[in-house]
């Protein structure tokens, strides 16, 4: 401990609990395989008594190895037992901090700090893990060092903070506005996003692996089977639905439980969510470079919308989705919210220009070709080789089901440009609306397929270094996407006109 | 047609002109040598077939037919093609460039977020005294790459290019 005195802190001692914990869970499937290697011989050799202290030994290795500090303007981490590692990172350059507590950490009171200061996974410092209120109180002490009016101050870094005498009650700042909270309510518009459909569909594929492994046994399955099939078909798809909506439902409370979303007097954008694994992701409002209103159809249907932040250093379609600003919610909700991000009414509701007939044609080309090869498709098979009549009935629901889409991409379809922002929106079953600040644009791309030059349009893309790092104004004819070009970068545009 | 929204349209009919270099007319040689390298592949595909497969030939010669039409379209068009779209520019404050030919796309990036600047050569372009300059943001999506230059000028480019870059201390995000 010698070396506390170099501004070196310590994870917390608790980790000497949950490393050993954690790597015996990473060899359970090697100890099982031993045991049942086992138990087929007469040897009676214990050798899992040496692995344990093994075990035991080097969780707490990686507990003395890992040391952090803070000073100098930069976070360094040192780890490694065999390989040392040393992790520097700039403070000024730190985007977000993310706390992130399982079940495991929650019980001990822990929770890991992961800080983020690139564009991706890449760049980031993970620090596994430290009391909780020590987790919170060293992103504030991250985040507002890099606000000037803080970092005008008298650096706090001089001493290190003795981890332990920190303060416990660790309630809310009253600098702290409230911006939105989950009201369980709007659980119901879990079933309708495609992210709720397919987190049931990835547990009922799991499940119906782990089911297959027992079917051989038992009569139990086979019976429950038959029963099921035995049933009208439209039972079937009642049942279906009522499953996956409740999958969908639960994974949407083991994420988002708690949901509420606060920004303190600097402006950093605070989240907070999650059932089991508990989430906590800060985001450092200079790092924010505008918002994306998700609205797929089944939200759109129900009146509903999501809100995710457009920033840089959370790595993008990141698991466990930090870039939430609100989960599914109501309209009336969501919009406001939108608008105390970004004060821009134009942006975040105005209407946008839309990009003309032949971005129409376009669209419905694109939809009906390919339904129409699934439908001509259709019809050949029921010709060729006898299949069910009633199949034929699906060419004409492809068909109009095409042309629906087609039409409803094109309504989607849009782009604006207000005194701050880049908004563009498009798609129908995933329609998005992005606000881009015109500040975070750091490039251009002005994209056109063979067939694109040909119908006199183009996809103008806004490159980015936050989020999707790229957003795109598509099917735009070329002449708007060079007049959003000269109003967004006049800069750039009169030295190219 | 929904309302404009606070969006100013200029008299004239906004148009972005070319960039203002076309790259070294050697490109073209240096496109066809690859595409060349690209249908060698095929032609061993073609003799493997050739050797393993016993049966009827017919099939063979149709196969080696269509794509030898193909593949000698694309050697003698792609690059002659490619070279007539294909143009940069650097200017003080930005670089612009234009390439494609199938999908044709134009990219500016302000020399303001550049980041880092590459020189790369490829086998076939060092055997031509070619090289290509790729200059990368803090976008992931927005590196502008020239391809095809002729090395003293790609030399200079970069040169100049990370003069810029040096010049800007922010963090260019």
């Amino acid at each position: 401990m010698t070396d506390e005195s170099g501004g070196w802190r310590r994870l917390d001692a608790r980790m000497l609990l949950i490393h050993p914990l954690e790597t015996l869970i990473r060899l359970l499937p090697a100890l099982i395989a031993i045991v049942i290697a086992r138990a087929g011989s007469d040897g009676n050799d214990r050798w899992e008594l040496v692995a344990l202290p093994v075990i035991l030994a080097y969780g707490a290795l990686r507990w003395l190895t890992t040391r952090y500090r803070i000073g100098e303007g930069q976070i360094e981490l040192r780890r490694g037992v065999f390989t040392k590692q040393t992790t520097t990172a700039r403070l000024d350059r730190v985007r977000t901090v993310e706390l992130t507590a399982k079940v495991h950490h929650r019980l001990l009171g822990l929770a890991k700090v992961e800080i983020s200061t690139g564009g991706g996974g890449k760049d980031r410092l993970v620090l596994d893990s430290l009391r909780l209120d020590a987790g919170r109180r060293l992103r504030a002490e991250l985040l507002h060092r890099i606000d000037p009016a803080v970092t005008g101050l008298p650096a706090p870094s001089g001493a290190p903070v003795a981890v332990d005498d920190v303060p416990h009650d660790v309630s809310p700042p009253a600098d702290e506005e409230l911006l939105v909270q989950l009201d369980p309510a709007w659980v119901r518009y879990a079933p309708l996003t495609v992210t709720g459909l397919a987190s049931a569909a990835a547990i009922v594929g799991f499940a119906s692996q782990g089911l297959s492994r027992f079917s051989d046994e038992g009569d139990l399955f086979r019976d429950g089977a038959s029963r099921v099939a035995g049933l009208s078909w439209w039972l079937d798809v009642v049942l279906v639905l009522a499953l996956v909506s409740l999958l969908a439902v639960g994974a949407y409370v083991l994420t988002f439980w708690g949901f509420r979303l606060t920004r303190n007097r600097l402006g950093t954008l605070h989240t907070r969510r999650g059932l089991l694994t508990s989430r906590e992701t800060s985001i450092d409002a200079a790092r924010v470079r505008g918002i994306r209103l998700d609205e797929p159809l089944g939200l759109r249907l129900a009146g509903a919308r999501r809100l995710k932040v457009v920033t840089t250093g959370l790595a993008h379609e990141q698991g466990g989705g930090s870039d939430w600003l609100c989960p599914p919610a109501p309209d009336a909700v969501v919009t406001p919210l939108a608008l105390r991000i970004r004060a821009d009414e134009a942006a975040v509701t105005g209407d946008v220009v839309s990009h003309g007939p032949a971005a129409l044609r376009r669209r419905l080309t694109r939809a009906v070709v390919p339904g129409g090869l699934l439908a001509s498709a259709v019809a050949v098979a029921q010709a060729g080789w006898d299949w069910p009549p009633a199949l034929l009935a699906l060419v004409p629901l492809l068909l109009v089901g095409a042309v629906a889409l087609g039409r409803d991409r094109y309504r989607g379809l849009g782009h604006a440009v207000t005194p701050d922002h880049l908004v563009t929106r498009h798609g129908s079953l995933d329609r998005r609306r992005v606000v881009l600040d015109r500040t975070g644009i750091i490039g251009w791309k002005v994209e056109q397929s063979f067939f694109q030059r040909r119908a006199g349009l183009a996809t103008l893309v806004a490159t980015t270094a936050a989020g999707a790092q790229h957003y795109d104004v598509v099917d735009v004819p070329v002449e708007q996407a060079y007049a959003v070009l000269a109003e967004v970068s006049p800069e750039l545009y009169d030295q190219f006109h | 047609m929904c309302g404009t929204v606070g969006s100013v349209e200029p008299e004239t009919e906004p148009v972005l002109r070319e960039p203002a270099h076309r790259v070294s007319r050697r490109a073209v040689l240096m496109w066809s040598l690859e595409a060349l390298v690209g249908v060698v592949v095929l032609l061993c595909g073609q003799v493997a077939w050739w050797f393993l497969d016993d049966g009827s030939r017919t099939a063979h010669w149709v196969v080696a037919g269509v794509w030898l039409v193909l593949s000698a379209g694309y050697v003698v068009g792609m690059p002659r093609w490619r070279y007539r779209v294909h143009r940069w520019e650097s200017t003080a404050r930005a670089i612009y460039t234009q390439s494609g030919w199938l999908w044709q796309e134009r990219r500016i990036a302000p020399l303001s977020r550049v980041q880092t600047v590459d020189l790369e050569r490829g086998p076939v372009a060092q055997l031509l005294g070619l090289a290509s300059v790729t200059v990368t943001t803090a976008s992931a999506a927005g590196p502008v790459t020239v391809h095809g230059l002729d090395l003293p000028v790609a030399r200079e480019l970069v040169d100049a290019l990370t003069a810029a870059a040096v010049a800007e201390k922010d963090d260019a995000t």
